[in-house]
């Protein structure tokens, strides 16, 4: 193991949204990473120094301290020092556009989070299953009568998770597609295909502006569906989030508009990039869907193996509010961490065999869904929402196989396949 | 030895289960050990969360 700060030339990929579409690539600088410098810093030009956590223990020990280690004093995802001085510009003197619970820290994340707890609980869940359940047939249906060939993640995988929580939020069909649109432009802001149009890749700082206009249209589409919400609740979490109560006063106007936007964007983002992953690995592998026919019971963990395999938050940023020894080392109050959540899923001193797919794999505990106070607050109607879906196709689906070679989005932060072309057939009716 | 049912207890949080029958042997923790006797700041193994965040659910 080095001591000695990472040499830049060697992470600089991890810093660059187009690296995370070459997956055996970016795999093999964090394997190396975990081997020879598995908690270090380094200097990229035009970023701030961090330390790099790529170990599976590490990340669990930070990502759980989150008194210690923050979300909301500087920039929770990765962030160039133009783009970070442009958003105190624009927020005036804010480290965060949006204030979702992602950027929230403690004692106020723990307020926020109590007021939609209920509504994602596993009871809260169960309660929609039936719902959801409907719309996992729906679009295991259009599957089949479209077959046999079609682009698995922008016509299933792209499509059913947005209807599914959009439908939670009670946001009308007629708006899916915008919210989709803006969905893209925050979390694939740097994808040629996906990325806001007009954008300037070129620009250090482009994060930082598409996030602005993301944020804008968001509160301008929700502004009325709030004062709706508030005038006349509905069963629906609109009115959940419209109607929250923060030590007894409505929740302050950014971090309520972030709520809608974390729940209208990454309420379906990862679940799609997830369950587009899940038919790659389908494709690829026929003994998988085999195993899954005849052991149906094994769709919970081919799920969970998914998420541990496409690990669709790929990474998140703390800052130190203390110094802290971890490994021998210590950080500093103030220093930047970037934590791994790909790395960490991948660590073979945390997963026996981590770059075999097993959808068996028991136990898994990967951090997919992040570790600690900040576990994903959608952790059941992700799991059971993608346990509804594979439970409708994998039944009729008797084989399946690529037609093309599929095409991960170019994004640093949430990623996942923007394309898996298949061809299949299905079980005789 | 004791006549009272095992228990188990699930995380709020992520849905983990501890079931005091079968203990968690991979984290060292024996089959037969009550919930009541995991340490103070024994956490959910699956996602971090409190002991606090446990319920008993049979």
């Amino acid at each position: 193991m080095h001591d000695d700060l990472i040499p830049p030339e060697l992470v600089a990929p991890a810093f660059n949204p187009a690296a995370f579409a070459h997956r055996d690539d970016i795999h093999a600088l964090f394997t190396r990473l975990r081997r020879d410098y598995p908690l270090s810093k380094v200097e990229v030009p035009g970023f701030d120094p961090h330390w790099i956590v790529t170990k599976y223990a590490d990340l669990r020990e930070i990502a759980r301290q989150d008194d210690i280690f923050h979300g909301g004093d500087r920039s929770k995802t990765l962030i160039s020092q133009a783009g970070e001085a442009l958003v105190r510009q624009y927020t005036g003197g804010q480290a965060n556009i949006f204030r979702s619970l992602v950027q929230l820290d403690p004692p106020e994340h723990k307020k926020y989070r109590d007021v939609t707890a209920a509504a994602f609980s596993l009871d809260g869940i169960k309660a929609a299953m039936p719902n959801v359940e409907a719309t996992a047939k729906l679009y295991a249906d259009k599957m089949f009568a479209g077959g046999p060939e079609l682009d698995f993640a922008q016509e299933v995988a792209f499509l059913y998770p947005l209807k599914v929580v959009l439908d939670l939020i009670g946001v009308p069909e007629k708006d899916h597609a915008k919210i989709l649109e803006l969905t893209q432009w925050l979390f694939t802001y740097a994808d040629p295909d996906l990325k806001r149009p007009g954008s300037d890749l070129t620009d250090p700082a482009e994060i930082t502006k598409t996030w602005g206009i993301v944020f804008d249209e968001f509160e301008k589409y929700y502004m009325p569906v709030i004062a709706d919400r508030r005038g006349c609740p509905r069963h629906d979490l609109a009115s959940v989030i419209a109607n929250g109560v923060v030590d007894g006063a409505p929740l302050e106007h950014r971090a309520l508009i972030s709520y809608f936007i974390i729940a209208s964007t990454a309420g379906h983002d990862t679940t799609a990039a997830t369950t587009g992953t899940g038919m790659w690995q389908l494709a690829e592998h026929p003994e998988i869907l085999a195993q899954l026919k005849a052991n149906p019971d094994l769709i919970p963990s081919f799920v969970e193996e998914t998420i541990r395999w496409a690990s669709p938050v790929q990474q998140f940023v703390r800052s130190a509010t203390r110094d802290y020894e971890i490994r021998g080392r210590t950080i500093r109050k103030g220093d930047l961490v970037y934590l791994s959540y790909l790395s960490a899923n991948r660590d073979e001193d945390a997963f026996v065999d981590p770059f075999k797919f097993d959808a068996a794999r028991s136990p898994n505990r990967h951090v997919g869904f992040g570790f600690g106070g900040h576990t994903c607050l959608g952790i059941h109607l992700a799991r059971m929402e993608m346990i509804a879906l594979w439970k409708q196709i994998i039944p009729r689906l008797k084989s399946v196989r690529l037609t093309d070679t599929p095409r991960m989005a170019e994004s640093e932060f949430v990623c996942g396949p923007k394309s898996v072309p298949i061809h299949f057939e299905a079980e005789p009716a | 030895m004791t006549d009272t049912p095992y228990a188990l207890y699930r995380c709020e949080n992520c849905g983990h289960c501890y079931d005091e029958a079968l203990g968690a042997p991979e984290d060292g923790i024996a089959p037969g050990t009550r919930f009541a006797e995991l340490p103070d700041d024994w956490f959910c193994p699956q996602c971090g969360a409190d002991k606090a965040a446990f319920v008993r659910v049979d």
